[in-house]
């Protein structure tokens, strides 16, 4: 993969890839295990992302979070 | 209209004018007018606006004229806010359509009375002037590259967090949470709540946008609000309203009332949508729970893939491993008969050879012992005449030695010393028996033999004085 930041776009875009190099037969060994195992690894980033948005929905006021980022930073200090 | 159901002097009260119903009590008989003023059906009406008066009560008063009248009007406050007009735009002279129902308000004993055309409703007479003003400034944000800038930003098709600016408690709201619900997405939301159709309204936008954009934390700010006439939404076509957003380095996504209503906000913004649910569909561009099973499914894909990959080879390289064996196995078999066949051909081979090589080194040995027996005798006929040639030779030889050795014979007798003897000569010699040639070896010698003929002498030297030598 390119080196720009990883995205959920991505991830699914590049594992579409995968599948169908896959499906197609073509790669031998050394390159199906090598997909496979880079395959998992974007499997398992996309899944993150969606458990970040499937826990449960959070509701916030701008100013409770500009509340809360001071609060953060307050205590980071 | 109706009088009032008990004349006055029907309760013996007061006497009336003959010719007129009544007297009636004129608070009941304003409020039987009220009743029946509100009875007219609600109408739009047009004129330019004059003397208005926007204070800080609950009514906005102004008249509407024009060259044939004037009708008085009153909107509550509450209304004439939400029409979003500003001060210059609501001014002495314009032109207004409104809309509303007559009105009266019958007073008391201490508040006047009052007529006037109840507005619940109005815009700008020249909306096509409102429209015109709309498509100059989409002019001239389009020409500055204002359009531009949200679009060529990275909008992600899950964002973690969203930030919404609309109406608190609004049907737009609503409208986004179900939007998002479909989407089974439950991220974060932060609402920036703010006023979308009044004065307030495009300054109040601008600034949840930019607040939501410099926390840093949505990945995606949607603006909405539900539809209305161009007049409820012109907050949305506020120039630096638009501005901001064009700026914004967050992707905005517009859902500005419904699909027929374009707003400048939807021209600046990443994306335009024609509802809220759109909206929320847009700013979540996945199915969640979809994409959760696609997921799953697509592990169990790659994980079959590389189970049947190892198989697939190993059942390859199985076979591929058996195939070298395989192939020895047909070569040994192929060898070992062909050495029997060598074998046997070898046997056969060498005793051919063996039968040929005999009979042709019989042949040869025949054909040399010809030859060596015709040789022989060639050789043995030369041999006996070179054996007679040689007898012929060694007796003539022997012939001529013999003569010569005669002659030598006679010619050695001739020089022979003994013959001298025999003639009477003498041979003095030393006593090694070597002859004296002279005086001088005589004298040296002193003693010596004289031979002679039939015998020999000794002698020696006798030295005299002056003797002479003999």
């Amino acid at each position: 993969m390119s080196a720009e930041p990883i995205t959920y776009e991505r991830a699914v875009e590049r594992l579409e890839e995968i599948i169908r190099r896959l499906d197609s037969n073509q790669a031998g060994l050394r390159e199906t295990l090598d997909l496979c195992r880079e395959g998992k690894g974007l499997i398992e980033f996309a899944a993150g992302e969606l458990d970040a948005v499937g826990k449960g929905l959070e509701e916030l006021r701008l100013d409770e979070l500009i509340a809360r980022l001071e609060g953060a930073g307050a205590a980071a200090e | 209209m109706q009088e009032p159901s008990v004349p006055i002097e029907e309760r013996g009260q007061r006497a009336g004018v003959p010719g007129y119903p009544g007297p009636f009590a004129v608070g009941r008989y304003a409020a039987k007018l009220r009743d029946r003023v509100r009875e007219f059906a609600p109408v739009c009406v047009i004129g330019e606006v004059t003397g208005s008066r926007i204070g800080r009560g609950p009514n906005v008063y102004f008249e509407l004229r024009d060259g044939d009248g004037a009708l008085p009007c009153a909107m509550w406050r509450t209304d004439f806010d939400k029409l979003g007009l500003s001060e210059e735009e609501f001014r002495d002279g314009v032109e207004v359509v409104a809309a509303g129902s007559c009105d009266y308000y019958p007073g008391s004993a201490s508040a006047s009375p009052k007529f006037a055309f109840r507005v619940q409703d109005m815009r700008l007479a020249g909306e096509g002037d409102l429209l015109a003003r709309l498509a100059r400034l989409r002019r001239q944000l389009g020409s500055e590259g204002l359009f531009e800038p949200q679009k060529a930003l990275a909008r992600p098709r899950l964002p973690r967090r969203i930030g919404v600016v609309t109406a608190e408690g609004s049907a737009a709201r609503r409208d986004f949470l179900a939007g998002l619900e479909r989407r089974s997405w439950r991220g974060t939301i932060v609402w920036g709540y703010a006023p979308v159709q009044d004065r307030r309204a495009a300054g109040a936008i601008a600034a949840a946008i930019r607040e939501l954009a410099a926390v840093g934390q949505v990945d995606t700010i949607v603006v909405t609000r539900g539809g209305g006439s161009i007049a409820d939404l012109w907050a949305f076509c506020d120039e630096t309203l638009c501005r901001t957003v064009a700026l914004t380095p967050v992707p905005v996504i517009s859902a500005v009332g419904h699909d027929v209503d374009r707003t400048l906000i939807d021209d600046v913004a990443a994306v335009c949508c024609s509802t809220p649910t759109h909206a929320a569909e847009t700013a979540v561009g996945i199915d969640c729970s979809l994409a959760s099973d696609r997921l799953a499914s697509a592990a169990a894909h790659l994980d079959t893939r590389a189970r049947a990959a190892v198989v697939s080879r190993a059942r390859d390289l199985a076979r591929t491993s058996r195939a070298p064996r395989d192939h020895l196995d047909r070569h040994r078999v192929k060898l070992h008969q062909f050495t029997r066949e060598m074998r046997a051909s070898a046997r056969r081979g060498r005793a051919t050879r063996a039968e040929y090589q005999r009979r042709i080194a019989a042949s040869v040995i025949e054909r040399k012992l010809e030859a060596a027996g015709a040789a022989t005798d060639r050789e043995a006929a030369k041999l006996g005449g070179r054996a007679a040639f040689l007898e012929r030779a060694e007796s003539s030889l022997l012939e001529r030695e013999a003569a010569a050795l005669a002659a030598r014979a006679t010619a050695l007798g001739s020089h022979d010393p003994e013959r001298a003897l025999d003639r009477g000569y003498a041979l003095l010699l030393d006593g090694e028996g070597e002859p004296l040639g002279g005086v001088d070896a005589v004298r040296k010698a002193r003693r010596f033999d004289i031979r002679v003929s039939d015998g020999t002498l000794p002698a020696q030297v006798r030295e005299s004085g002056g003797a002479d030598e003999r």
